[in-house]
């Protein structure tokens, strides 16, 4: 679903590269942390897949398309498959949850009568029933965050990207959200969330890409959000042993013989969220 | 649904920078009244050179009922002085100077009057007998309109021979010139407007710039992102062109047509309904000065 071929950004030719040669495979229906301390690149890897910047070098995959031969005007579709939602909400102060919500339908033109039945709709899956005439300031942080999961995800998009959604929230209401992209995730949709939080991270036991400077060190199937194995060859070995690809860049289905490391037995552990 | 939400929006925008809309409105409309004017005065001077001005340069008229010049003692010019006076036209000693003669009865001096007239009450009280032939002359060389006077003066049947740009050259020298400074004002105040317009667009850009964001980051297209700032640009011109125009056709019908023409009966004016002509022009005008202005600005300060 997203694939980063010797991807390297830079910014800036006097500093280091905001990513660095790297090379990545998320399937689809996958969720994937993105994780790594502050300036390694995490949101320059989601801005890639936006085609919000253009790579310096390497090749972007979207959905099996290179983003690099997107034009511009067709720019706005790849951004209708895919859903975003950031640290700060980004609500619109004077609308209501509804509003805020129908609004991604609206300027995509969807009839009146289809966001009538689908925001509700998709507000009950995010948890806000009933919750529709509230404005933002009426809610709390995790409900403001879940209207913009509803936004992100209310024209259906194949991808959804979170860059740090629980970086404003406390830890309960973090795991919250975490069960609401849970969800989401398993309505078939693949989420890349980047994030420090490394409780949310260790809780989940997802797959985890680590970032350091811009480079890829770790690539881990039901993670913790520090390795047991920090160096990276040392990693690799192991995934391959175990079945799973090298760092992802074939697709990445249960293997035979691969029963503790498959999706669907990762997936029904952790459907106690 | 989309337009439904492009007009909220746009009505949104409009609501929130109502004073620079405003003066968006105020300075196109001023800047457009000049462009006007400019358009109205070469209308004027256009009405006023009546039928033949950009046709001859020399006109010979011949008596009437009551000429009291010398050549005219016997009255009206007859049938043979005007034969006479076109065979003198002929001959080589005048044909070499000019290029066509045309001669205009008082039938024809009636028609051309009434048009150049159509808009002053003196029409209605015009008949053709008042009214004197004349031979119209497109001289080869407009400064030998004094070998034509000379040699016409004084024949028989002839009351005078006049040199119609020595009577308007000057009168629409000073209109032009008007113009020209109108065009001048124009120009500076049609500066100031697109800078307006751009400032006005760059402000409603950033004051909305949450909602472009998410616009953008859910895919909404370049052209509903874009067209509620450049459409607010447009239609505040839009109502400067039209403000501009109703002041065009005021000046018109009340200082033109109420008090001109009552002072100077014997000018043609423009009529109101001529300055509609001009006035989509000014509308065009607007929407190509705002549109180009919200565009250029908005490749610059609206991201898409
Ligand atoms: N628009 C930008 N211009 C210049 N440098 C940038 C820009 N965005 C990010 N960077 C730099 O790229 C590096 C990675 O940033 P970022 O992707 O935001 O990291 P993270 O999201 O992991 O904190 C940092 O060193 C940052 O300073
Ligand atoms: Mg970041």
């Amino acid at each position: 679903m997203i694939r980063f071929e010797n991807v390297t950004k830079v910014y800036d030719q006097t500093t280091r590269p905001a990513l660095d040669s790297v090379t990545l495979e998320i399937d689809r229906g996958e969720f994937a942390f993105l994780v790594g301390a502050s300036g390694s690149g995490k949101s320059t890897f989601l801005r890639l897949v936006l085609k919000e910047d253009r790579a310096t070098s390497g090749a972007v995959y979207v959905a099996g398309q290179n983003v690099a031969n997107i034009s511009s005007w067709r720019v706005p579709r790849l951004r209708r498959g895919i859903g975003v939602v950031f640290q700060d909400f980004r609500l619109l102060p004077q609308k209501n949850v509804f509003a805020n919500v129908a609004f991604a339908m609206q300027v995509i033109g969807k009839s009146r009568s289809v966001i009538r039945d689908t925001v509700p709709e998709v507000l009950k899956t995010v948890g806000l029933e009933g919750k529709e005439k509230r404005m933002p300031h009426e809610l709390s942080g995790g409900e403001q965050q879940r209207v913009a999961i509803a936004r992100a995800v209310v024209n259906r998009p194949g991808i959804l990207l979170a860059d740090e959604p629980t970086g404003n929230l406390d830890p309960t209401t973090s795991m919250g959200i975490m069960g609401v992209l849970d969800k989401i995730n398993q309505n078939g949709t693949t989420v890349v969330m980047a994030t420090h939080d490394d409780d949310i991270v260790n809780e989940m036991r997802k797959r985890v890409v680590e970032l350091k400077n811009g480079v890829v060190i770790r690539d881990e199937a039901r993670a913790l959000y520090t390795s047991m194995i920090p160096v990276v060859g040392q990693s690799r070995r192991l995934k391959d042993a175990s079945g799973r690809d090298d760092a992802g860049v074939t697709p990445a289905g249960p293997m035979p013989g691969q029963s503790p490391d498959s999706d669907a037995a990762a997936r029904s552990g952790e459907s106690r969220l | 649904m989309r337009l439904q939400f492009i007009l909220g929006e746009i009505g949104s925008g409009l609501r929130r920078n109502l004073s620079m809309v405003v003066s968006v409105i105020l300075v196109t409309f001023v800047s457009l009244t000049f462009v006007g004017a400019a358009g109205m005065l070469q209308l004027q001077i256009n009405q006023m050179k009546g039928y033949w001005y950009d046709k001859v340069q020399v006109a010979i008229f011949l008596c009437g009922e009551g000429s009291t010049a010398a050549g005219c003692a016997s009255g009206t010019a007859t049938p043979e002085q005007q034969d006479n006076l076109r065979t003198l036209l002929e001959s080589p000693a005048v044909s070499q100077y000019i290029n066509d003669f045309q001669f205009e009865s008082k039938e024809d001096a009636y028609k051309h009057f009434k048009e150049q007239f159509s808009n002053s009450p003196i029409v209605d009280s015009v008949t053709p007998d008042q009214l004197p032939a004349s031979f119209r002359i497109n001289m080869k060389d407009p400064e030998k309109y004094q070998i034509i006077s000379e040699t016409f003066s004084s024949q028989p049947g002839v009351e005078t021979v006049i040199d119609q740009r020595q009577v308007l050259e000057r009168l629409f020298s000073v209109m032009n010139a008007a113009s020209l400074v109108a065009v001048i004002i124009a120009g500076v105040m049609t500066v100031c407007a697109i800078l307006l317009i751009a400032t006005t667009i760059r402000l409603s850009a950033f004051s909305r710039r949450r909602e472009t964001g998410i616009m953008r980051l859910v895919g909404a297209s370049k052209t509903v992102i874009q067209l509620p700032f450049i459409l607010e640009g447009v239609i505040a011109a839009v109502i400067g062109a039209a403000l501009a125009s109703g002041t065009l056709w005021a000046v018109a019908h009340f200082f033109l047509g109420e008090y001109m023409s009552k002072q100077y009966p014997d000018t043609a004016f423009i009529s109101p309904a001529q300055t509609l002509l001009i006035a989509p022009a000014l509308v065009g005008l607007g929407v190509v000065l705002a549109g180009t202005s919200s565009l250029l600005t908005l490749r610059r300060y609206l991201r898409v």
